[in-house]
């Protein structure tokens, strides 16, 4: 309501009126804000990896791997993400059924959905997905296991590196681990409304790159 | 003599929600005590950075709260204004009446919480489930949250099990994977049937527009991945300038709520989806609620407006963790709420004037705040302003005949080999009701009033004697 | 917490020695004197000093608080560092009273005696440049880091102090952050919090079987120790101070 921001806007105004000196904003190092005791050197993938791990993410180097995984748990039934078909179609065998379109109506039919990435951060073990880069946003969340295809060369060392790089894209999100909660009595249990298994794959150097495509 | 509400709630509480209280804010304190202490080069001066960009930011917010609108809208975000409870959940309703929407999916939010919106909506035929399995619980059981961040602290697995049980969520089950099980199983059909999601905003940052959330359940990403219209509530206080403070909050506010680096779920949302992005909100709203916090702003309280949601005062509060949330007969519980709550009751401060008491003043609170809020200098400038309005406090003793004897150093000193000051002096030194009060727990050690002084002045005398 | 002090000139120093300390524990009053004396300390006592104004202070009567800390400038003139026994106390004056004299116009004055007001811990290893304690003081000693020094440099100093001494194991015990439930008139308007906060650090603490409860604030150790006494399991409460002092005793460094 206009009426309403004139006179929220007159409070402000009136409020600040009697501060002196107000104050400033101050300048600091943006690595006050990261993690000082891991080193962040060295292959982002391997520093990505142990955080990943440490916040109960499972990474995946190779999708012989990845298809290894999904048909020892059964999970033969999944969403992949139309742009990675052609690379990681031809390891899924007879026994999986894949669709490259998320039907909203059939949310449980989905055991896993398989995503791209449009990077990860090393400093957190967080994937980074956004609107322009990833497929379906249901397709990310809905089924139990949750796999995030990312490139080397895509994945940031710290959290000041990826706000860096959130470009104009309206929805940004980065995911550490599976969904959880500890709201009943204080026990951690996966896989609340998410995923109950976060995977990141990674892809191999000659995929093409997640861009931002500004309008 | 008179007691306070708090300590009867105290005394009167059930074991079972004590203990439950008691350890439910313990536990994860070593975890979210070393993530702070020990990740970072310099913890202090990261959290004294984050208090001074959100002091700088409230002491800035008539040139911040345009600048954020004019990105918001350019963002393709409708931007509403409240000034208060009322006109918000009006705004909400308008809102859901011009899109013939009936159903909302909710991510925990404690500005909804504050105005009340869910009894209103229901009034008005709207159905608003919260997604948060903890206020999900609440919401089935009529209750309110007792913690910003855990807020079924008081509850046990037994208990809410049985409320499944009565909702026709399943056959009696208290282990804490089916509950789970369960509340995802129902909700998720929830979140594809209502039009509307409704949200909370952790920050907002002027410079781009851009809102953070964070949750771990991903239930606010279900909101915003089922319906079609977003809509955010956000305190005005919720905004930080740019968006290389990012890192700063959100690597405080994990880490001060649950001893993790960062949530699961962080998302950066700007606006509507992209065109091509077949799940979520194509429309955005956000509210900018004031409702009573542009008179905290023009308070010496206003600090408390630094206040990020974290929930580490309350898991460190000796009061809190007796007393338990509900004592605080507030939406903000613990010690962030014995100043906001207050503050924000308008002209029924005195109402609520009995919560700032509520606090042995031990700076626990101070100590572990990620935004570095003065919280017990924030409680005794409200004990000050109770005084001078004078609001009634039960079992305060009063300080006038005190301060008397304490500024007259010959009727002290003549009390204190007497031993009168007894009858003078505040807590065990003063009224026989207080004196009572304290020996009904404890016992007190003897009077020697007077012995030091006589010592002391045989000991320079001698000392005297030897140069 | 304000804490921003002057070095301490020279050794002269004037006591505060706490109204707990003028009207039960004079003993802790005496082994500030012994220790700072055997520091080659000259310690003058101002007699006409009452009480720092904490009490009308934290219930809220800032008012009758103010007329008592305008008092206490008054006893405690001149430019000697004021040392106090009690933690509490001490942030009282350099934290407290600023506090509530921000609007006054006397406080500047309040702010000098602030920035020459030192908790005793933290001036013997801070104002002396003390880090290690002579003699021998043998026992196991349960530390209660005293509230009112959380954020300032007195819990450290005493830590360092205790653990340096001959004889003396400090043992960690849980909930070590929580208070004690001692709080002034806290503990006598919230009768059922503040027994159970005691409680609960009493429990902890004597699970460790400590052969002394020691804290740098006699308001903790009167509190917990007036509860352990009633429940039939009574704890040998000492300052902070006292260990110093007896320490130096057993080591035949005082009489």
């Amino acid at each position: 309501m206009s009426g309403d921001r004139e006179t929220i806007l007159k409070r402000v105004r009136d409020s600040l009126a009697g501060i002196e000196d107000r104050t400033p904003y101050p300048e600091y190092d943006e690595s006050l804000a990261v993690t000082a005791i891991r080193s962040l050197d060295g292959d982002l993938w391997e520093r990505f990896s142990e955080r990943f791990v440490a916040v109960n993410g499972l990474p995946i180097t190779s999708p012989e791997e990845l298809v290894e995984y999904l048909k020892s748990f059964e999970h033969t039934t999944g969403y992949i993400d139309p742009d990675l078909q052609t690379i990681l179609a031809p390891y899924f065998g007879s026994g999986f059924t894949i669709e490259d379109r998320f039907d909203r109506d059939r949310l449980d039919d989905y055991r896993f959905g398989i995503t791209r990435a449009r990077g990860a951060i090393a400093e957190t073990g967080s994937i980074v997905v956004t609107d322009r880069g990833t497929s379906s946003r249901l397709g990310a969340l809905a089924p139990w296991v949750h796999v995030a295809c990312v490139r080397r060369d895509e994945i940031f060392r710290d959290t000041p590196a990826a706000v860096a790089h959130m470009e104009d894209d309206p929805n940004v999100i980065w995911i550490t681990g599976p969904s959880k909660t500890a709201d009943v009595e204080g026990i951690m249990i996966e896989g609340v409304h998410g995923p109950g298994v976060q995977i990141c794959l990674l892809l191999p150097d000659d995929v093409r790159k997640v861009q931002p495509t500004d309008a | 003599m008179k007691a306070q509400p708090i300590d009867v709630f105290a005394r009167d509480l059930e074991e079972e929600v004590r203990h439950a209280v008691l350890d439910g804010s313990s536990s994860g304190y070593d975890k979210r005590l070393a993530s702070l202490t020990s990740d970072f080069a310099d913890p202090d001066l990261l959290r004294r950075t984050a208090g001074r960009i959100k002091q700088h930011t409230l002491e800035n917010l008539d040139t911040y709260l345009p600048r954020v609108e004019e990105k918001l809208i350019a963002n393709g975000v409708r931007v509403h204004w409240a000034t208060d409870a009322e006109a918000a959940r009006r705004t909400v309703l308008g809102i859901m009446r011009e899109n013939g929407a009936d159903k909302i999916v909710k991510s925990k939010s404690m500005a909804t919480e504050e105005i009340a919106l869910t009894p209103f909506l229901e009034k008005e035929g709207i159905e608003s489930l919260e997604t948060d399995l903890g206020e999900f619980i609440v919401q089935i059981d009529h209750d309110h949250p007792s913690h910003i961040v855990k807020p079924i602290i008081h509850k046990n697995r037994r208990g809410i099990a049985r409320s499944f049980e009565r909702e026709g969520l399943g056959a009696y089950d208290d282990r804490p994977e089916t509950i789970t099980a369960r509340a995802r199983t129902f909700l998720r059909k929830k979140y594809l049937e209502a039009q509307v999601g409704l949200t909370g905003a952790n920050f907002l940052v002027a410079e781009s527009g851009r809102m953070v959330l964070v949750t771990n359940e991903g239930n606010s990403r279900f909101c915003l991945a089922g319906t079609d219209i977003h809509i955010a509530v956000t305190g005005i206080e919720k905004i930080i300038p740019r968006e290389r403070d990012l890192p700063l909050f959100l690597s405080l506010l994990g880490r001060s709520a649950t001893g993790q680096q960062l949530t699961v779920y962080t998302e950066f949302i700007s606006g509507p989806k992209v065109e091509g992005q077949p799940d979520g909100p194509g429309q955005m709203h956000l509210i900018l609620l004031d409702n009573r916090r542009t008179e905290l702003l023009a308070s010496k309280c206003r600090d408390i407006l630094r206040c990020i949601r974290c929930g580490a005062c309350m898991n460190v509060c000796p009061v809190y963790r007796q007393a338990s949330g509900h004592a605080y007969r507030s939406v903000y519980p613990g010690p962030v709420g014995a100043v906001l709550s207050p503050l924000l009751a308008g002209n029924k401060f005195p109402e609520l004037a009995d919560l700032p008491k509520a606090s042995s003043l031990c700076g626990a609170c101070k100590e572990v705040c990620p935004v570095d809020i003065p919280i017990p200098d924030l409680l005794l400038r409200l004990r000050d302003r109770a005084k001078q309005e004078g609001v009634k406090s039960p079992g305060t003793p009063p300080m006038g005949g005190w301060a008397y004897m304490a500024s007259k150093p010959s009727v002290w000193r003549a009390s204190l080999a007497a031993g009168k000051v007894m009858n003078y002096v505040p807590m065990n030194l003063i009224p026989v009701p207080a004196l009572r009060a304290w020996r009904h727990s404890r016992e007190l050690p003897p009077w020697r009033g007077g012995a030091f002084r006589k010592w002391m002045k045989i000991h320079a005398k001698e000392k005297g004697g030897e140069s | 917490m304000r804490t921003d002090r002057h070095p301490a000139p020279g050794k002269k120093i004037q006591l505060m020695a706490t109204c707990l300390c003028d009207g039960f524990f004079d003993d802790v009053a005496i082994a500030t004197v012994q220790v700072l004396e055997h520091l080659g300390c000259e310690v003058s006592f101002p007699e006409g000093q009452t009480c720092c104004g904490q009490p009308a202070f934290n219930a809220g009567d800032w008012k009758s608080s103010r007329k008592v800390v305008r008092h206490c400038v008054q006893t405690f003139s001149g430019a000697e560092p004021v040392v106090v026994p009690s933690g509490s106390c001490a942030a009282m004056l350099f934290h407290g009273a600023p506090l509530e004299f921000e609007e006054e116009s006397d406080s500047d004055e309040i702010g000098r005696l602030a920035s020459r007001t030192w908790e005793i811990s933290d001036y013997i290893v801070n104002g002396l440049g003390i880090d290690s304690w002579p003699g021998r003081f043998p026992g196991r000693i349960a530390f209660h880091r005293s509230c009112h020094t959380r954020e300032t440099d007195s819990g450290p100093a005493s830590r360092k102090l205790l653990e340096s001494i001959d004889g003396v194991e400090v043992t960690p015990f849980g909930e070590a952050e929580q208070c004690c439930g001692f709080g002034g008139t806290f503990s006598v308007t919230f009768p059922s919090i503040s027994s159970a906060m005691g409680h609960l650090k009493l429990e902890h603490a004597l699970k460790e079987k400590p052969d002394y409860l020691v804290s740098g604030d006699m308001g903790c150790l009167m509190h917990l120790g007036g509860m352990a006494t009633r429940e039939g399991r009574p704890v040998e409460i000492r300052h902070v101070v006292q260990v110093l002092r007896d320490s130096l005793r057993n080591g035949g460094l005082i009489s």
